[in-house]
């Protein structure tokens, strides 16, 4: 972590409201700098395209599920073997490829920050030990609430403050960053094999709805002043006609905080179908789209699928159940008492399935419909949608037109029937695309605060500096040069120090645990809260005392301190 | 001094609620544990000194001259054999598998000879199946499948089924039911509201059967299925229609029987079934503390649970052939390093005889059936006594064990860090 | 004739599990539970000894009743004596036959072996410091 000075960087810099700048950067001790000495290490950029590191919001790399997805799979690992070489270890996988496959993987692709979309708190020792073993990115960890008995019952009583209180004693306990809600009251319904069909059903265990546990989450999120908004996963994910379900949900939320949106909703491909059932399914994109354009308290990801073999991987087990009827392939099933569910199955989508190709062209749609790119962020829910090695590909569709209408073309013929996508001409630009790869992430997640998503002096120095000449290339017609350019950077910096070059990773460490710990009156800690220890002693099948996730297991952290708006002198 | 919330690192269940009693930095006390795990927490005997064989004799040698020799051995082997792992814990666990590499190993665990075949079928159909809590809070019908709970795991129904307190449940004794499936009338047998005595090799059949029943095909069930009566075979399908929440449990007896992964695998979609009409999990009664551990250690860190071989410079996995037995039947090992576990015991006798032959090396805190077998011994740390780290119990869900008593013996991490560390020199990449 | 041998975990020998070398360990893990009329077939008595014979071995065990078991079906807890009549193949699975192992039973007057002494027989050395 010594100087460098990167020369000749075309910078693409939304944050900072820098639009392609030639530009020398600076860096020393992990961090952009005004100047360094002439004793600085220096790289030259050669004029390439040169964003902030990118930052997956969204994927699945880490943990009890994804482990589970390696475990089952046997012909995934060997779809993707890499023997030992320099810094690197072996690897195995495709869609769902070890820490370290995922960690040189992404690497590759500039990704320097990823974001573990559902953590399970009971097991969240598991996703930071594979945390430790993704060496080259940041790490940040999404903690599941959607079945969580202290939240619900909380909410039920309409105690905020104390649904908020459960929040910040769990979040902190077991290391996490945000709050996320899978299919909230469906997970828990599943416990018995049940489901909620939507937002206003009531719920078995609880008497309460989807939309009440949304809107309390909501507000104890923001009472707690975290720094990414609730993270949510719709209800009735998969299931034709949900886009009525997903409009809803998008009503239902509040505008309450000036620097973010009040609502992440997650991979709204999947909840953007119309029809009702398969045979009429067809794409609402356009009423969610709409919908998103008019709430700018929401930022949506797309969700985006690709054709090809993937594994889905997901809290939202009974939705996996659903899937593994149709698809009669292996199924898992891992619930976790007192809190959520899980489930895992292979999947294979296919340009010959009307469905898939459906699919395929829902996400693109969102990304093209909704009109402000920091409010749809690009993303697969890797691997659900599709491992994250194909974003390069997903780029090119939406910079070009004539690679959306060549593929098209090869998709099931009826698609045209049922989609908007042949009807829609824009093309994203370059910028556009380093807002929903890095900074409408950074933003989103409310991470700028700490240096993450732009270049500026102050900022953390994570880099990616791309063999693509942006003068030289037009994205509309040369799409290939594209997915090249975005395959493999020519160099990824982390914190200061080249991690990747030319697609292999060069160096192991330095990969940092992000954390919110929020600061709670005494009055609201779960510590020593007797109900809360009381119901916790006797319902979960480990002691309380076992339960938070120990220093250890954080070697380098970074702990994000928040003030809350809990103290009864607020009232 | 009182430690409370220990938990035991003897089985699966990793019951996390053991209070012990330590003075003069020895434990002489232990509470809630169940007579396996008091019996290692109260135990004395143990190896003071690294061992190693000189002429024909064991001689006492230092720490140093025992990991020299150690990482001579397996340098200079071609085809080393890395076995044991499950009385570990992760952290040294991934020294383990990063040695594997360095050497171009083959790493396996005690996983190969128990639910391997678990695995596999899990690898063929899935796994439907949940964390301990949740039966401890839901299940109305728990079947004990080809295990023996308390002889094996004695507190498994105290803690998480039968006798276990429940959120759903007035009685938790009276309105559960629990099913139990063996060969023998074990101690389990006679808690059972319904014991099915299977024929020796049966399992797969009586799984047939009630997997057609369920589909309501019970008329293609003959009389007699495998020594059992279609009408008990029939009352307990009742019973699984009837739950709320049923949760299978299995062990040995079906993974170890002829058929083995296909057992497995027939039970798995019998459950598979049973979700469509009624809520069903499935769930391994795993055996050491820590043999999950080493599974899902080693899948994040190379892409499979178990008989890795790194020979081919990447992480190639092909069970039957890759399996520790196997390889060791074919006497292809000529070097082997065995780390908490004991396959002097619990390996076939020709597999052992291979293993007495090549130069084998065991870290393990005790004398055991495998020190005869070695060339060299060193004794280490016992964790969750003397070490902290994590373990996975058998459910998945990992919980780190504590460091209770002071030790002057190195850890298994420290040492087999250092072997790493000589290998690394001895090959040329230090 | 022949009988079926099943080997499983037990309480005594979990519990001798850090003392595999104690005479404890070696009378849980060399004791073959057998039927009543199984061992009046043989015309012995519960606690004689038998030999029981593999196609991977024979090992010298002491007889104990239970009608636990089917005629027919014999079972010993894991460990050394029952490995030395387990075979080391797998059918290709990793797994060998560790349950329902073909045996035959004869009534011997052979002593039980030690475990030093089994490990000896295939080439180890006893620790006996």
């Amino acid at each position: 972590m010594g100087e460098i000075l990167l020369k000749n960087a075309w910078v693409i810099d939304p944050i900072s409201g820098i639009n392609g700048e030639m530009m020398d950067i600076a860096m020393d001790g992990g961090r952009i700098v005004e100047y360094v000495s002439d004793k600085a290490d220096v790289i030259d950029a050669e004029g390439f395209l040169t964003l902030p590191g990118g930052i997956d919001s969204h994927t699945h790399t880490s943990g009890t599920k994804v482990n589970f997805g390696r475990y089952m799979s046997p012909e995934d690992m060997r779809a993707g073997r890499t023997p030992k070489k320099g810094a690197m270890h072996v690897t195995s996988g495709y869609s769902v490829p070890t820490t370290y496959g995922n960690s040189y993987k992404y690497s590759a692709l500039g990704y320097t920050s990823l974001v573990e979309g559902a953590m399970a708190p009971l097991e969240a020792r598991h996703t930071h030990e594979e945390f430790a073993f993704t060496p080259l990115q940041d790490s940040f960890a999404n903690v599941l609430f959607d079945g969580n008995w202290g939240m619900l019952g909380a909410i039920e009583e309409g105690d905020i403050k104390r649904a908020a209180a459960i929040i910040a004693w769990t979040i902190s306990a077991v290391k996490g960053f945000a709050v996320k809600l899978t299919n909230p009251g469906g997970t828990e319904a599943w416990g018995f094999g049940k489901n909620v069909s939507c937002i206003n059903q009531t719920m078995p265990r609880f008497d309460i709805t989807p939309t009440e546990i949304i809107r309390s989450a909501i507000e104890a999120n923001e009472l707690l002043h975290l720094p990414h908004s609730v993270h949510l996963h719709c209800n009735n994910l998969g299931t034709p006609g949900n886009y009525t379900c997903t409009l809803g949900t998008f009503d239902i939320v509040p505008d309450l905080n000036d620097t973010r949106q009040t609502l992440y909703a997650t991979h709204v491909q999947f909840h953007s179908y119309g029809g009702s059932g398969w045979s009429d399914f067809c794409s609402k994109s356009e009423p969610i789209a709409q919908k998103v354009n008019m709430r700018p308290q929401i930022v949506i990801d797309m969700g985006q699928v690709m054709f090809g073999r993937t594994t889905t991987m997901t809290a939202d087990g009974p939705m996996e159940f659903n899937l593994y009827r149709l698809h009669h392939d292996k199924w898992s099933n891992h619930d976790v008492e007192l809190e959520t569910g899980s489930g895992i199955i292979p999947v294979n989508y296919r340009k010959k399935n009307l469905v898939n190709s459906i699919m395929w062209a829902i996400g693109l749609e969102l990304a093209l419909l909704v009109e402000n790119p920091w409010q749809c962020l690009l993303a697969t829910d890797n691997p659900n949608g599709a491992p994250f090695v194909k974003y390069p590909e997903v780029i090119a569709l939406l910079m070009s037109k004539k690679y959306r209408d060549a593929e098209f073309a090869t998709v099931h013929q009826d698609t045209g029937k049922r989609v908007p996508l042949p009807a829609i001409d824009r093309e994203l630009t370059w910028h556009d695309i380093a807002v929903m790869t890095r900074a409408g992430q950074a933003r989103a997640l409310g991470i700028t605060g700490v240096g993450k998503g732009y270049l500026l002096p102050g900022a953390e120095a994570d880099i990616a500096v791309y063999p693509i000449r942006v003068d030289d290339i037009d994205p509309a017609q040369q799409y290939e040069e594209v997915i090249k350019g975005f395959s493999q950077t020519e160099y990824t910096i982390k914190r200061g120090r080249v991690v990747s070059r030319r697609g292999d990773a060069l160096v192991h460490g330095e990969n940092t645990t992000f954390w919110v710990k929020p600061n709670v009156p005494s009055e609201y800690d779960m510590t020593h809260d007797e109900r809360f220890k009381e119901h916790f002693e006797r319902y979960y099948s480990i002691r309380m005392s076992n339960y938070p996730v120990q220093e250890e297991y954080l070697h380098r952290n970074y702990c994000i301190r928040t003030e809350t708006d809990l103290s009864t002198t607020h009232d | 001094m009182i430690i409370e919330d220990v938990p035991c690192p003897f089985c699966g269940c990793l019951c996390d609620d053991i209070t012990l009693t330590i003075k003069n930095n020895r434990i002489v006390g232990v509470e809630n544990c169940c007579v396996l795990g008091n019996a290692k927490y109260l135990s004395k005997q143990r190896l003071k000194h690294p061992i190693m064989r000189k002429e024909g004799k064991w001689v006492e040698v230092s720490f140093d001259e025992a990991i020299e020799e150690t990482a001579r051995i397996l340098s200079g082997a071609t085809r080393p054999l890395l076995y044991g792992w499950s009385g570990t814990y992760n952290e040294a666990q991934v020294t383990a598998v990063h040695l594997a590499e360095e050497l171009g190993a083959l790493i396996d665990s005690t996983t190969s000879v128990c639910h391997n075949p678990s695995i596999l079928a899990i690898q063929e159909v899935g796994h439907p199946g949940c964390t301990l809590g949740q039966v401890k809070n839901r299940a109305d019908l728990v079947i004990y499948w080809g295990c023996n709970p308390i002889e094996a795991h004695p507190r498994h129904l105290s803690r998480y089924t039968t006798y276990a307190d429940g959120y759903f449940f007035e009685n938790t004794v009276s309105d559960r039911k629990v099913v139990v499936v063996d060969v023998r009338e074990s101690e389990t047998a006679k808690i059972a509201d319904e014991f099915i005595q299977v024929k020796p090799g049966g399992d797969y059949l009586i799984l047939s059967a009630l997997r057609a029943m369920v589909r309501g095909r019970g008329d293609v069930v003959p009389a007699t299925v495998a020594g059992v009566k279609k009408e008990q075979l029939q009352r307990v399908v009742d019973l699984c229609q009837k739950a709320r929440y049923g949760a299978v449990f299995f062990g040995l007896g079906v993974s170890m029987t002829r058929g083995k992964y296909k057992n497995i695998r027939n039970a798995i979609e019998l459950v598979s079934e049973l979700n469509r009409k009624t809520k069903f999990t499935i769930s391994a009664m795993r055996g050491h503390y820590n043999v999950y551990g080493f599974n899902e250690v080693l899948t994040w860190m190379a892409g499979y649970p178990f008989a890795v071989d790194f020979s081919r410079g990447i992480a190639f996995y092909n069970p039957g052939e890759t399996t520790v037995i196997d390889v060791l039947a074919r006497k292809e090992p000529d070097a082997c390093l065995v780390v908490a576990s004991d396959p002097g015991a619990h390996f076939p006798k020709t597999c052992i005889e291979h293993m007495a032959a090549i130069p084998t090396i065991q870290i393990d805190p005790c004398v055991n059936p495998t020190t005869a077998l070695c060339q060299v011994q060193i004794p280490v740390a016992i964790t969750g006594i003397e070490v902290a780290g994590t373990a996975y119990r058998m459910d998945g869900v990992p919980i780190r064990m504590k460091k209770v008593v002071e030790t002057e013996f190195p850890t298994d991490k420290q040492i087999l860090d250092r072997i790493c560390e000589r290998v690394r020199e001895l090959n040329g990449n230090g | 004739m022949t009988y079926t041998l099943n080997s499983g975990r037990v309480i005594p020998q979990g519990a001798f599990v850090e003392h595999k070398i104690s005479q404890g360990y070696r009378e849980a893990t060399s004791v073959l539970f057998i039927h009543p009329m199984d061992l009046f077939q043989l015309g012995i008595e519960s606690g004689d000894k038998v030999r029981v014979t593999s196609a991977a071995g024979s090992v010298v065990l002491r007889t104990e009743e239970t009608e636990t078991l089917r005629e027919g079906c014999v079972f010993i807890a894991l460990g050394p004596y029952a490995n030395a009549i387990t075979g080391g193949y797998s059918h290709g699975t990793g797994m060998p036959d560790y349950k329902a192992i073909p045996v035959e039973i004869e009534p011997t007057d052979d002593p039980v072996m030690t475990v030093w002494d089994l490990m000896e027989e295939i080439g180890g050395l006893r620790y006996d410091n």
